[in-house]
């Protein structure tokens, strides 16, 4: 037994382009499977950190609706409230700072944000740890802290004063110190401004509150007391799991795309075992029916390639978990944000690390079972026939294939993400099964697929394209497998193509069929449309539309709404309705108690044609609002799709004015014009922004977080590709005899050379096709169970449909410069018929 | 060595006086001093030690010697397979022996034909595609005119009409080899080289195969080279060069006969200590 071991390793050294090929496979597919893990733990503790440094020690925290925020009275009945200990009030708004240091024409700097405190109540909830300077005091008005952000972008320094630009006069302010971080306003650009509560709500003319945290003993207790007091203004209770779930809501696709794509490379990495170890069975007959022969038992043969297979394993998840975590570093660095998630470092934990060994380990033996019970099956007298007649076990195979899919799904079951909700599971192994569907399917439209992907190549080399076809399909299931693991590395690439492209889509037109205008301008504070009189007579605008965005409260679930004008839209054409009349849904809208809703938020909440529901408004008071018509979708909000309320409800609702214009401009506006309202606009403190601006932006963030699932769909298809090495060379070494015949026969290097090569490229272009189509429907079914629709769900993604077909057949023909220059090299005497 | 025991059943008189070969006009194939060596660990060991032949045109000869007496690597060098480490190897009056591999492979394809021991066919194409493998090899319409024409004929003459279509594995083995046999001849080379083409076959198949070679020789003049350790594959040549430690012992001419009586040559064998 210990004889058979020694041999066993022997044999992998024996063999050094092989095992290292087939070591590559299981360390690319274990590293994308810890880069996964590890990015996964990195957004958890992202969260966790995001959510404590939001929250501090607090409990509880209400959190105002609308722009008015939370009243005095408010602050009173939660100080009133039994079992509240402490009350921390705040009051946020972003403004710009240095009015005076751009002119007219100059592009806005970033905006910050002012917070407001109470120094004494604050501290006794969050930690501000100073990297300079002093808190604030109470007694200090102007008085202000800078966080990290701010301080580095505009070169602020203890004892500098800043100038607020406010609703009136600048206010002038003193800086006392300098946070170590960037606090709870991390998001939003990070830059933040911390002033005494009064001194805020002074500069901003404002009373209100933007939230209120409570430190408590017994948060239960006081959040049921609380939902039975406070029921004059609409407001948003919330504990820190509560916001931690919402900030992991927006990881999970990530994340489970994430491990669907680990999921992926590791099956493409156990399809290149499989067939490495069942090369080694075939090339050894002879070798193991000797032993056979010499007394060895059928175990003591299987082990021999499982044994192979652990070394194998260990040394490649060992490698896999080094390079994952290299690859989870460079993950959080592109991809920067997830979701509302600002990603750190990655977080490499032992058990990760473990997880990840044990995995790739236990999926390489499992891909070594079945040619280690072949090995184990080789009788005797088989080994020493002078012909090789090995038959070939697809159905074992197939069976092979699904326990691996099973294993690799059990694993992927057990390294599931947290923040992952139960759809993106079943939507991750819905999308895992139909690849699996298209692996097992491959064996049988071999010859025909082969065929179609032969015609280009016949063209140039007719009898190469014969040969290397005819090689290709002599053992179909080992071709099958190697196809199978390129279509669903390709299949995987195509298919985030297709949801990478119905995203950027979906948020283009969303954008363009929504905005009644060319253009928008933004502000960071509410404005009146009596704001903007110079605007408005700016030569070549047609249109100026206020917008405004707000949350509301229907029938106690907090909804993202707009305030636009019904008339504008109607002029402008734009908004596609589902259900009920344009013109009445939209002069509904404009007198008052109605409301537009698009579908997708009507579906979610049961909001049908005529249902009227309430909204609690600012004074307290129930609004009633109709569903006045349903459209397709509407502009988006935080959280989602907002509803379309007119002006004179959102009034009602509290909001103070719109935060973003859409200017028209009239057919004939030069672009002299148009500059000259940009200039004017930001004269006003108005951002003008071009939608197709906003559509890049968008796209971008997109870009980003595809490109990364394209790159690690791509270590699958780099995994495969060296299965194509390990076939191609054992296809070309049982072939060896049948070169020389045709070397004899007076084929050149060249044509051997190029038939090796046309081989490959038939496997690249057969996987190709297979993985392009697999990817479409996979891409249609990602995109649907999303929420997406089909009509665009089914439209094909042509760039990466393009890129799937290139890359196929180039890396396919790529990894044949080994094996054609070891078949183009077969010697003729050594070949025929001298043994 | 078999010939020292086959010495005892020689029967019918031997036939002493050779016939001339069918078409007698200067060599075809020459070799000149040809040596060869193969390194093997430390020392070298020479396959041939100066060996010089030439083959007339049209004429059938036998290369014979017991295994590891040269036979196969002086084939290989003939035909050009490998290049000799010394001396020339001329075909139709080019030397051949230094020839580059591109040059040396459109030689094969074009001029000589090879029948060996045994994997001569590919077995994913049927028989006439595997007849046909050097015109498909050099890009060649295979289906019309002078070539399919050719086709038909080879595998006529090895009498394999009717299996045009068979794969390799639904004949027997003597048939693969008249498959090869066949495929050797269909570009009417100078020159065929057969390399123990009955080896793995008994006895009446085995004649099968010689009986082809020598119709082809006989009918068509070809000129054929043929390796065997068997005296009564050899006794179908004109000539039968013996071939042993790397260089040639002996010549023995039978001359043109059809009944290729082996009585006369393992006679000759006998004396010669074989």
């Amino acid at each position: 037994m210990g004889g058979l071991n020694a041999l066993a390793w022997r044999g992998l050294r024996a063999r050094p382009m092989r095992t290292g090929l087939t070591v590559a496979g299981v360390t690319l597919g274990v590293a994308v499977l810890f880069a996964g893990l590890a990015t996964n733990a990195g957004i958890e503790t992202a969260v966790d950190s995001a959510v404590a440094t939001m929250v501090g020690r607090a409990e509880l925290r209400v959190a105002a609706f609308g722009e008015d925020g939370l009243s005095q009275d408010t602050l009173a009945t939660i100080a009133g409230t039994p079992g509240v200990a402490v009350v921390a009030p705040a009051f946020e708004r972003r403004t710009y700072l240095g009015a005076e240091a751009f002119g007219p024409g100059d592009p806005l700097p970033p905006p910050v944000t002012i917070a407001g405190i109470d120094p004494a109540a604050e501290a006794t909830l969050h930690d501000l740890t100073l990297r300079a300077g002093a808190a604030l005091s109470g007694d200090g008005p102007n008085d202000a802290l800078v966080n990290a952000t701010l301080a580095r972008e505009d070169a602020l320094a203890v004892g500098d004063i800043i100038d607020l630009e406010t609703i009136d006069a600048p206010v002038h302010l003193r800086i006392v110190g300098i946070l170590a971080g960037d606090g709870p306003w991390a998001g939003g650009g990070g830059r933040a401004l911390v002033v005494p509560l009064e001194t805020a709500q002074a500069a901003f003319a404002a009373d209100g509150l933007t939230r209120v945290d409570i430190g408590t003993a017994s948060p239960a207790a006081v959040t049921d007391a609380l939902e039975s007091t406070l029921l004059d203004e609409p407001y948003v209770l919330s504990s820190p799991q509560d916001i931690g779930a919402s900030m992991r809501a927006s990881t999970g696709d990530f994340a489970s795309t994430t491990a669907l794509i680990g999921a992926i490379a590791l099956f493409a990495g156990a399809f290149l075992i499989f067939n490495t170890l069942s090369m080694t069975v075939v090339e050894r007959v002879r070798e193991l029916g000797l032993l056979r022969a010499a007394g060895a038992s059928r175990g003591q043969l299987t082990s021999y390639i499982l044994v192979q297979a652990t070394a194998i394993g260990i040394v490649g998840s060992l490698l896999g978990v080094v390079l994952g975590a290299a690859l989870a570093a460079g993950i959080a660095a592109w991809v920067r944000t997830v979701g509302a998630v600002a990603l750190g470092a990655p977080v490499v934990t032992v058990n990760d690390a473990l997880a990840a060994l044990a995995i790739g380990i236990v999926v390489t033996l499992a891909a070594a079972i079945e040619p280690a019970r072949r090995a184990g099956r080789i009788s005797p007298v088989e080994a020493l026939k002078a012909r090789l007649d090995l038959p070939t076990a697809r159905r074992a195979r197939l069976r092979w294939l699904i326990a691996v899919f099973a294993l690799v799904g059990v694993a992927g079951m057990l390294i599931l993400p947290r923040g992952a909700d139960e759809t993106a599971v079943v939507r991750a192994f819905l999308v895992y099964a139909v690849l699996l569907v298209a692996a097992l399917v491959v064996p049988f439209i071999l010859p025909a697929t082969a065929r179609i992907a032969g015609l280009p190549f016949s063209l140039l080399v007719r009898f190469e394209e014969r040969l290397a076809r005819a090689s290709l399909l002599r053992d179909r299931s080992r071709a099958a497998l190697t196809v199978g693991a390129l279509t669903i590395g390709l299949a995987m690439i195509v298919a985030l193509g297709g949801v990478g492209q119905h995203a950027r889509n979906a948020a283009s037109a969303w954008i363009a069929d929504v905005v009644p205008g060319e253009l928008v301008l933004t502000s960071i504070f509410p404005r009146g449309l009596d704001e903007l009189e110079d605007v408005l007579v700016t030569p070549g605008v047609a249109s100026v539309s206020p917008i405004g965005s707000f949350a509301l409260a229907i029938d106690g679930v907090r909804t993202d709404a707009v305030a636009m004008v019904g008339g504008d839209i109607r002029n402008d054409g734009r908004l596609r309705f589902v259900l009920g009349g344009r013109e009445l849904a939209l002069a509904a809208i404009d007198a008052g108690g109605a409301m537009i809703v698009p579908s997708g938020v009507a579906a979610r909440d049961g909001l049908e044609l005529g249902k009227t529901v309430e909204a609690t408004a600012a004074d307290g008071s129930v609004l009633k609002l109709r569903v006045a018509g349903i459209t397709e979708r509407t502009l988006p909000g935080p959280a989602g799709e907002a509803v379309i309320v007119g002006w004179s409800d959102a009034e009602k609702l509290g909001v103070a004015g719109a935060d973003a214009f859409a200017v028209r401009f009239v057919p004939s506006a030069t672009a002299a014009d148009r500059a000259e309202l940009a200039s004017v606009a930001r004269s006003v403190a108005l951002e003008p922004t071009a939608l197709g601006r906003i559509e890049g932006a968008i796209g971008q963030a997109l870009d980003r977080v595809f490109g990364l699932f394209d790159v690690l769909a791509l270590v699958a298809v780099v995994v495969a590709a060296l299965g194509i090495v390990n076939t191609l060379t054992m296809n070309v070494f049982e072939r060896v005899r049948e070169i020389g015949v045709l070397r004899a026969a007076g084929m050149t290097r060249r044509q051997v050379w190029r038939s090796v090569v046309v081989e490959a490229g038939i496997t690249g272009l057969v996987g190709a096709i297979c993985g392009v189509v697999a990817g479409l429907a996979v891409g249609a079914l990602m995109v649907v169970l999303a929420g997406g629709r089909l009509e665009i769900a089914t439209a094909v993604p042509w760039p990466a449909v393009v890129a799937a077909l290139v890359l196929g057949v180039v890396l396919a023909m790529l990894a044949a410069a080994y094996p054609a220059r070891l078949a183009s090299g077969v010697s003729i005497v050594r070949a025929v018929g001298y043994e | 060595m078999t010939a020292q025991l086959d010495t005892s059943r020689a029967d019918g008189a031997p036939q002493i006086v050779p016939r001339p070969a069918a078409v007698a006009t200067g060599p075809i194939l020459e070799g000149r001093t040809l040596t060869k060596s193969y390194p093997l660990g430390e020392t070298t060991v020479d396959a041939l030690r100066g060996v010089s032949l030439s083959v007339a045109a049209g004429e059938f000869v036998a290369l014979m010697g017991p295994s590891g007496s040269g036979k196969s690597t002086l084939l290989q060098l003939l035909g050009g397979l490998d290049q000799p480490t010394s001396g020339e190897v001329i075909l139709e009056g080019e030397v051949i022996s230094q020839l580059s591999d591109d040059r040396a492979t459109r030689l094969r394809r074009d001029r000589t034909g090879f029948v060996f021991q045994s994997f001569n066919l590919i077995p994913l194409l049927d028989v006439s595609e595997n007849v046909a493998l050097p015109f498909t090899i050099a890009g060649q319409d295979t289906s019309r005119g002078e070539i399919a024409e050719r086709i038909r004929d080879v595998i006529e003459l090895v009498d394999l009409t009717g299996k045009e279509h068979h794969k390799p594995d639904q004949l027997s083995a003597g048939e693969q080899q008249r498959v090869a046999v066949a495929r050797a001849l269909v570009t009417r080379p100078a020159l065929l080289f057969a390399d123990e083409p009955t080896g793995n076959l008994d006895y009446t198949t085995g004649t099968e195969i010689l009986d082809a070679l020598w119709r082809s020789c006989e009918e068509r003049h070809q000129t054929i080279v043929l390796v065997t350790h068997d005296s009564k594959a050899a006794a179908y040549a004109d000539r039968v060069l013996v071939v042993r430690d790397g260089t040639i012992l002996d010549t023995i001419e039978l001359g043109r006969r059809r009944d290729h009586d082996a009585a006369t040559l393992i006679g000759r064998l006998a004396q010669l200590g074989l």
